[in-house]
C-alpha cells in the first residue's frame, strides 16, 4: 500500500538497489512470439542452471515482454552490457551460463549476424533493427518484468500521474495533450486532446458520469502492436488511462480486449490487481481525492468490435454492431454517457508525454514547430508502433518516429525483402488499408501522407509483399476477410463486399470481363461512401488502392489471362519439357493423375485434368516442368 | 440502440436544394425533406420506429461549415447551419448502386422493386447464389426487431450471423417462449416475410383488434417519452405534477404541496429506487409496462427486518398516501409499500387513516394514552410503520385503526367525547371508504366525482382532477355535470370489459387537441370500441357503449340504495375535501381564498377575521356542491335524492319488478 505520494520514490530506490546487487541480469523475452518458440522454457532453464551453480545471488533472470525482434526469438539480452543472443535453444542455456557468465566470453554462435554484410553484432544497440527505432510507447520493452509493478515504478512509472494529481489541474492536462499533438493510434488519427475536451465538456454540462475506455480489440491480420504493448508494459497503458480519467473526471474505466490474447489478459489482470494493492487504482488514489477503477471486458473476436460504437454496444451486452455516429461517443457513448475511447498505444504514450513534456512529444515527428499553438489536425507528433510482417527479414514489432520514410522502415529496420526477391508493395492500415507501390517508398509515414496515397495509418499493421505476390489476389484476400467480418447491418457493406468478392474471384479464375474494372471501381466507391461505419467506409480501399497502383495486373488478368506472380492457379499452364528424364516422380505425386508417360520417356500433362496445383514442378529434380501464364 | 438526441426546443433553419426550410433542432432530416416535398427512397424507415440507417437509400449530401458529406437523412439530426442536396450526383450515384444491390438479392420483392425504380434501377448485375426469388423474402430492414423492442419492450426477434449470413431469428434459433404473439413484428413487416399463423382466443376480427393495439404501440414508442413517461416512471410520474398544482394530499389533505415532495417524487424513485422498467408488468406484453419494481430493498422494521426484498411499486397513490402522513422519504415509501402489500392492506386506506389519526393526535383529540405510547405526529415514520405492524398483528392501537376512519370517529365521539363535527370535517372517508390521494378542494368536479362514486371516494369512477385542474378541460358547470355523467359510465364500461384504463388517457394521441371533446380522448375511446367489436363481432358506438354501462351502473346504484348508502345523504363528503376546515389551512392559501370570496362569493374579505372567512367560504362551497349534485343527478336520470327514476330504468330496459320495488319509495 502506498500511503503517501512519496512512497513511489522509495519503491523505485529499493528496486534499483536490489538490481545493482547483481553482476548481470538476463532479460528473456516472454512475449507471445517468443513464448511460442519456448521462451518460458528458456527462462526457466536459465534460472535452474544458475541456481544449480549457486549463482543466483549474482545473476537475475527476468522474463520481459516482447523485445520486438520476433524473427529471431527466443531472445536473451544480458544487461547492463546489452549483449544480444538470438534463437536461443534449450541446448544453448548451459553455454550462456558457462561461457558468458562464468567465462566472461560472448557466445559467438548465438549472436545476430547481419544477413547483408554477414557481420556479427554483439550488442543490441549495434543491430540496425534497433538502432533506427525511437521508443516512447515501448520505452520499457525488454527492460522490465511486465508482471512486476515495482519494475515499472523503478523506471519512473507513475511519477507523471503523481505530479499531475498533486498539481490538480485537470483542464491543463487536456490542454497539454492538445499541445503535444498526440493523435489516436487506433487508426483514425483523431486528436486525443480534442476528444478529451469534448468528453469533459459534455460530462460537465450534463452533470453525468464520463467513462474512459481502452480499445484493445486489435483485429487486423498480421497486427500485434496492442497485444505486445499490454504484454510488455501494461502499467504504461494503465497510467495513461489514469491520467485521462483524472483529466476528464472519470471514475470508471474499461479495457475491451479480445479473448484470443490470453497472455495479454493475464498480464493486464495482474497489473490491475497490483495497482489496486498499491493504491494506484480504487478509492483516494495516492492519498488524493481522485478515485478510479478499471474493469476488463473480453471481446469474442469480431473485427467490427474494434469500431467504437460497435465496441460500446458489445460492452453493453448487445450484438457488436455499429450505429450512426452523427451523435458522437464523446457525447453519448457507453450507457449513453460521455465516453472517451482511446487505443492501447495512445494510452501508453501519455505517461512519457507528461514525464518529458508535451513540447518534447510535439518535437518528434512531422509537426510543424512554427505553428503555436499547433493545429491538432496538422502533422503527426511522436512515434508509431508498427508490426512488420510479410516478405521481410526482420519480422517484428518496431517503434519509429513519425515522418520516417517507408524505405527506412522496410530496408533499414526491416532488413529488406529476403531471398533476393524484389519488393512489390507494402500494405498498411489493416484489411481496409491500401497497398503502396515501390515508387512511393520514399514517402513519409504519417497520418496524412498515407491517406493521400490511398491507404491509411490504421493501427500499425505493415505487410510487406515481394514480387511473388499477385495484387489482384491480395485485394481478393482482404475483401474476402471483410466479407467475413462485416456485421451485415448495412446494405452497401454487406451486399457490396460480397459483389466485390465475387467479381475479384472471377477475375482471379480467369473469367474477368472488360467492364469489371469499372464495376469494381463503382462498387468499391459506393461501399466506401455509403456504408454505416468506418469498417465499411474503408472496405473498398484494398480494391481502390490496388486498382490505382497496380491496374496493369488487373488488365493482364482480364485481357491476357495472365497472373505475373503465378499465384492465380487457373491462369497457369504447366508443361513438361525435354529435360524430362522419365523418372515418374511427377506422375506419382500428381493428385489428379493428370500426368502420363512411360518410364524413362518424356511425360505429358493432360491439361483437362490438371488443376494447376504445381506439385509436379515442386517435385521435379530436373527443372523439366515449366509454368506459363497469359497464353 | 442509437444515441438519444437532445430534446428539441429550438428551430433550425436550413436549405433543401436551395430552398429555405425549417425543423426542430435535433429532429431528423428525412421528415423535413418529405415536408418539403422531396421524395427520398428508403427501405428501413418506418414512421413509428427509431431510425435505423441501414438501407442507405435515403442518402443525401449535406454541407456543414463548407464541407460536403454523404449522410443518411433518416437518422441525421438537423443542427445549425446546413445545406442539403437531395439529388446531387454523388447521392444519386450511390443510391442507384445500393438499389441495384438490393434488386440483385431480392429481385421480386415489391417494396424493393419500387425503391429501385425510384432510383432509376430496373435490372441488376448482382444476381448471385444469395439471390432470393421469393417475393415475400426478408430484406433485413429490421422493422420487426425494432417493433419488438420499442413496441413490446421485448427482444424476441433479432438478427444473427455476420455479413451475408445475417438473418432474422429468435434466441438460439428456437421459438422463444417469451414471445406472446403481440404481432407487432408482422404488423410492420414491409414484405410479408413475417406472417401471423395463429389467432389466440378466436376473436371475430383479429385485424381490427391488432390495428387498434398497434396505434397504442406506436404512440407509446414515439410519444410517451415526451408525455407522461409511463415506461420510465409509471404512475408515480404525477407525484410532482400534483405537488406543482397544489393537489398532493399533504398532512391529511390539509395542504396540496410540500417542499420535500421531490424526496418521494418520480425522479428520485427512478434514479435511486426503480430497478426494473421492462415489460414485467401486471399485463405481460403491455407496451406501456408502467408497473415498476424496486429490487434488493433492505427492510428496516417489522417481521422481515434486514431482509432484502422486492417492492412491487410504488404507484402514485402510495406516494400520495405517504404525503398524507407527511413522511417525505423514499425509503419510507418503499417500506410502507412492501408491508401493505405483504399484509394485504390497501396503501390508500392505511395511509389516509393514519393521516387522520395523526391530525387527531396533533389536535389533542387522542393522546399517547390512547395510542399505546405512539407519538403519532405528521412525519413520524417509525411510529407510522409500527402502527401498520400493529394493525397486521392485531395488537394495541392498531386494532382500532385497522377498523378505518368511520369506525374511529364513532368510537372517539362516543368514548372520548370528541367533537363530532370536527372529526366529520377532517375524517377523509365517505360511505365508509377512505379517500384516494387527491386534494379536491379546488375542483368541484372531483369533489362530486368522489362523493357520487358508488363504491365510495376512490378515483376509478371519476378521476376528473387532472382534466379539471391540470388541463382545465371542464371550465363550466355544464361540462362538470356532463363529466360526472360520462366518465363514470365510460370507466365502468372498460372495467366491466376487463380492460385497463391506463392506455386510455396516460398516453394521448398527438392529434387529440383537434378532437371536439379532447378531455374524453375520443381517439382512444374508439380504440376500445374497436377491441370490443373485433373480439365479439358486435358493432359498438359511443351511445351503445354508454347504454351498456348505464345498465350496470344503475343496477349498482340500486344495490347501493338497498344497502342504505345510495342516496344524497351518503353522497356528501367531509368538508376537508371541499375547502379549508381550519384557520391554519385558510391562511396557508389566504390569497387564493380571499380572491374567491371577492370574485365568486362577492364578499369583501377585508377586515374580516379568518374564522369568519372560513365560514363564508364554506357556506358558498357547500352550496356549490349541492348544485353540482343536483345537476349530475338530473343528467344521470336520478331523483333529487340520487336514486334512479323508473323512467330511466325503463329507458335502459332494466325496469325489473324487484328493482322498481327498491326505487319506488324515492320517486318524486
Amino acid at each position: 500500500m502506498i500511503a503517501t505520494l512519496l512512497d513511489l520514490d522509495s519503491i523505485s530506490a529499493k528496486v534499483r538497489d536490489e538490481q545493482k546487487k547483481y553482476k548481470a541480469m538476463l532479460m528473456v523475452c516472454t512475449g507471445t512470439g517468443c513464448v511460442s518458440a519456448k521462451g518460458f522454457d528458456i527462462r526457466d532453464s536459465l534460472k535452474a542452471e544458475i541456481r544449480a551453480r549457486g549463482l543466483e545471488k549474482d545473476y537475475l533472470v527476468v522474463g520481459t515482454g516482447c523485445n520486438g525482434f520476433c524473427a529471431v526469438g527466443p531472445i536473451v539480452v544480458v544487461q547492463p552490457e546489452g549483449v544480444f543472443y538470438q534463437k536461443v535453444g534449450a541446448a544453448d542455456v548451459k553455454a550462456i551460463v558457462q561461457d558468458h557468465l562464468i567465462g566472461k566470453k560472448v557466445v559467438a554462435k548465438l549472436l545476430y549476424k547481419d544477413p547483408v554484410s554477414g557481420k556479427s553484432h554483439e550488442k543490441m544497440t549495434d543491430i540496425p533493427f534497433f538502432s533506427k527505432q525511437q521508443l516512447v510507447a515501448l520505452r520499457n520493452k525488454g527492460l522490465i518484468d511486465p508482471e512486476d509493478v515495482e519494475h515499472y515504478i523503478a523506471r519512473g512509472g507513475y511519477q507523471a500521474l503523481r505530479r499531475l494529481l498533486k498539481e490538480n489541474q485537470p483542464e491543463r492536462i487536456v490542454e497539454d495533450v492538445i499541445l503535444s499533438g498526440l493523435r489516436g493510434r487506433g487508426g483514425g488519427g483523431f486528436p486525443t486532446g480534442v476528444k478529451w475536451k469534448a468528453g469533459r465538456k459534455a460530462a460537465l454540462e450534463r452533470g453525468e458520469p464520463v467513462y474512459v475506455v481502452c480499445n484493445a480489440d486489435e483485429g487486423d491480420p498480421g497486427a500485434f502492436m496492442d497485444r505486445s504493448i499490454i504484454e510488455t508494459d501494461p502499467h504504461s497503458v494503465l497510467e495513461g488511462m489514469l491520467i485521462g480519467a483524472f483529466a476528464v473526471g472519470a471514475r470508471e474505466g474499461f479495457v475491451y480486449i479480445r479473448k484470443e490474447y490470453p497472455l495479454a489478459l493475464v498480464r493486464l489482470e495482474k497489473a490491475l490487481t497490483d495497482a489496486r494493492a498499491h493504491n494506484l487504482l480504487g478509492q483516494d488514489i495516492l492519498g488524493t481525492k481522485f478515485s478510479f477503477d478499471v474493469k476488463i471486458h473480453r471481446g469474442a473476436g469480431a473485427f467490427v468490435c474494434g469500431e467504437s460504437s460497435a465496441l460500446m454496444a458489445s460492452m453493453s451486452g448487445q450484438a457488436g454492431e455499429p450505429r450512426a455516429k452523427y451523435v458522437h461517443n464523446v457525447e453519448f457513448g457507453y450507457r449513453d454517457k460521455p465516453t472517451i475511447l482511446n487505443n492501447v498505444e495512445t494510452w501508453a504514450n501519455l505517461p512519457p508525454i507528461f514525464e518529458k513534456g508535451p513540447k518534447w512529444f510535439a518535437s518528434l515527428g512531422t509537426n510543424d514547430p512554427k505553428l503555436a499553438p499547433p493545429d491538432p489536425w496538422a502533422g503527426s507528433s511522436g512515434t508509431k508502433v508498427f508490426s512488420l510482417v510479410g516478405d521481410i527479414r526482420n519480422t517484428g514489432l518496431v517503434e519509429v518516429p513519425m515522418g520516417i520514410t517507408l524505405r527506412e522502415i522496410i530496408e533499414d529496420v526491416g532488413g529488406g525483402v529476403p531471398d533476393g526477391k524484389k519488393f512489390k508493395a507494402v500494405q498498411t492500415g489493416g484489411p481496409s488499408g491500401g497497398c503502396i507501390p515501390a515508387s512511393l517508398l520514399d514517402m513519409k509515414v504519417d497520418f496524412d501522407s498515407l491517406t493521400e496515397a490511398g491507404s491509411m495509418m490504421g493501427s500499425g499493421g505493415m505487410i510487406v509483399m515481394d514480387e511473388d505476390t499477385c495484387m489482384v489476389d491480395v485485394a481478393r484476400y482482404f475483401v474476402h476477410f471483410l466479407v467475413d467480418e462485416s456485421c451485415g447491418k448495412c446494405a452497401p457493406c454487406r451486399e457490396g463486399l460480397h459483389a466485390l468478392d465475387r467479381t475479384l474471384t472471377r477475375i482471379c479464375a480467369g473469367e474477368g470481363k472488360e467492364d469489371d474494372l469499372k464495376l469494381l471501381e463503382d462498387l468499391a466507391s459506393t461501399v466506401n461512401a455509403a456504408s454505416l461505419c468506418q469498417l465499411g467506409g474503408t472496405a473498398g480501399n484494398p480494391v481502390l488502392s490496388t486498382l490505382r497502383w497496380f491496374r496493369e495486373e488487373y488488365e493482364e488478368h482480364i485481357r491476357h489471362k495472365k497472373c505475373r506472380a503465378h499465384v492465380c492457379k487457373p491462369l497457369l499452364r504447366f508443361d513438361i519439357v525435354d529435360a524430362c528424364t522419365g523418372c515418374t516422380l511427377c506422375a506419382k505425386n500428381c493428385p489428379t493423375k493428370a500426368i502420363a508417360g512411360e518410364r524413362k520417356a518424356l511425360h505429358r500433362i493432360d491439361q483437362a485434368k490438371c488443376i494447376q496445383c504445381g506439385v509436379c514442378a515442386d517435385v521435379c529434380k530436373f527443372d523439366a516442368v515449366t509454368v506459363r501464364t497469359g497464353g | 440502440m442509437g444515441a438519444p438526441v437532445k430534446t428539441a426546443v429550438n428551430k433550425a433553419f436550413f436549405e433543401i436544394d436551395g430552398k429555405r426550410s425549417e425543423a426542430l433542432e435535433g429532429s431528423y432530416l428525412l421528415p423535413a425533406l418529405r415536408a418539403a416535398g422531396v421524395q427520398v427512397p428508403t427501405l428501413c424507415d418506418h414512421k413509428d420506429l427509431t431510425p435505423y440507417g441501414v438501407c442507405r437509400l435515403c442518402v443525401v449530401e449535406v454541407e456543414v461549415r463548407g464541407k460536403r458529406k454523404l449522410v443518411t437523412s433518416c437518422n441525421y439530426p438537423v443542427r445549425g447551419e446546413l445545406k442539403v442536396f437531395t439529388a446531387s450526383e454523388a447521392a444519386l450515384k450511390h443510391r442507384r448502386m445500393v438499389a441495384e444491390m438490393y434488386l440483385g438479392r431480392w429481385p421480386n420483392v415489391p417494396v424493393v422493386q419500387e425503391a429501385a425504380k425510384a432510383c432509376g434501377v430496373t435490372t441488376s448485375r448482382f444476381q448471385s447464389e444469395l439471390t432470393e426469388e421469393d417475393p415475400k423474402a426478408c430484406i433485413l430492414c429490421g422493422h420487426c426487431v425494432r417493433a419488438c423492442k420499442e413496441f413490446a419492450l421485448e427482444k424476441v426477434l433479432h438478427f444473427a450471423g455476420r455479413g451475408v449470413r445475417r438473418h432474422l431469428t429468435m434466441p438460439f434459433g428456437e421459438v422463444d417462449k417469451t414471445c406472446i404473439g403481440c404481432t407487432s413484428c408482422a404488423h410492420v413487416c414491409p414484405t410479408g416475410a413475417l406472417s401471423i399463423v395463429d389467432a389466440l382466443n378466436n376473436p371475430a376480427d383479429p385485424d381490427k383488434i391488432r390495428k387498434a393495439g398497434m396505434r397504442v404501440n406506436a404512440e407509446m414508442a414515439t410519444l410517451d417519452g415526451r408525455q407522461f413517461r409511463m415506461r420510465q416512471l409509471g404512475t408515480a410520474n404525477i407525484v410532482d405534477v400534483m405537488d406543482k398544482y397544489d393537489l398532493l394530499p399533504v398532512n391529511n389533505f390539509r395542504f396540496g404541496s410540500h417542499p420535500d415532495t421531490h424526496k418521494i417524487g418520480a425522479e428520485t424513485l427512478r434514479k435511486k429506487y426503480f430497478t426494473q422498467g421492462m415489460a414485467d408488468a401486471c399485463w405481460y406484453g403491455c407496451s406501456m409496462a408502467c408497473a415498476k419494481t424496486i429490487d434488493g430493498f433492505e427492510l428496516k422494521t417489522g417481521p422481515y427486518k434486514g431482509h432484502k426484498v422486492c417492492v412491487d411499486g410504488p404507484e402514485y397513490e402510495t406516494c400520495g398516501a405517504v404525503a398524507t402522513m407527511g413522511c417525505f422519504d423514499g425509503d419510507f415509501v418503499a417500506e410502507f409499500n412492501f408491508y401493505c402489500d405483504t399484509y394485504g392492506v390497501d396503501t390508500i386506506s392505511a395511509g389516509t387513516t393514519t393521516g387522520f389519526v395523526m391530525e387527531a393526535f396533533e389536535a389533542g383529540v387522542i393522546t399517547k394514552k390512547h395510542t399505546g405510547g405512539l407519538e403519532l405526529r405528521f412525519g413520524a415514520k417509525a411510529e407510522a410503520l409500527e402502527l401498520l405492524h400493529q394493525m397486521a398483528r392485531g395488537e394495541g392501537f392498531g386494532v382500532d385503526v385497522g377498523q378505518g376512519i368511520r369506525w374511529l370517529k364513532d368510537k372517539w365521539v362516543k368514548e372520548y367525547g370528541a367533537d363530532a363535527k370536527f372529526l366529520q370535517d377532517i375524517g377523509m372517508e365517505a360511505k365508509g371508504l377512505e379517500f384516494s390521494e387527491y386534494v379536491s378542494k379546488e375542483s368541484l368536479a372531483q369533489q362530486a366525482g368522489y362523493g357520487l362514486a358508488i363504491k365510495g371516494p376512490q378515483h376509478d369512477e371519476a378521476w376528473l382532477i387532472f382534466m379539471d385542474m391540470v388541463n382545465n378541460q371542464l371550465p363550466t358547470f355544464e361540462k362538470k355535470a356532463e363529466a360526472l355523467y360520462y366518465f363514470p359510465l365510460w370507466r365502468t364500461w372498460f372495467g366491466l370489459m376487463g380492460l385497463c384504463k391506463i392506455v386510455w388517457n396516460d398516453i394521448v394521441p398527438s392529434d387529440n387537441h383537434l378532437e371536439g371533446e379532447p378531455a374524453k380522448i375520443p381517439g382512444h375511446v374508439r380504440n376500445y370500441l374497436q377491441y370490443f367489436e373485433g373480439m365479439t363481432g358486435i358493432p359498438l358506438d359511443d351511445a351503445k357503449m354508454l347504454d351498456q354501462s348505464a345498465r350496470v351502473y344503475n343496477l349498482q346504484r340500486i344495490l347501493c340504495r338497498m344497502l342504505g348508502k345510495g342516496d344524497r345523504l351518503n353522497d356528501r363528503i367531509p368538508y376537508r375535501a371541499m375547502g379549508p376546515v381550519t384557520n391554519e389551512e385558510y391562511e396557508s392559501r389566504a390569497e387564493r381564498y380571499d380572491k374567491q370570496l371577492k370574485e365568486q362569493v362577492q364578499v369583501d374579505p377585508a377586515g374580516k377575521g379568518t374564522a369568519e372567512k372560513v365560514r363564508l367560504l364554506r357556506a358558498y362551497r357547500e352550496e356549490q356542491y349541492e348544485k353540482v349534485t343536483d345537476a349530475a343527478y338530473q343528467r344521470r336520470g336520478w331523483t333529487k335524492n340520487g336514486v334512479p327514476t323508473i323512467a330511466r330504468l325503463k329507458e335502459l330496459g332494466i325496469a325489473l319488478p324487484e328493482l322498481v320495488k327498491i326505487v319506488e319509495p324515492d320517486q318524486e
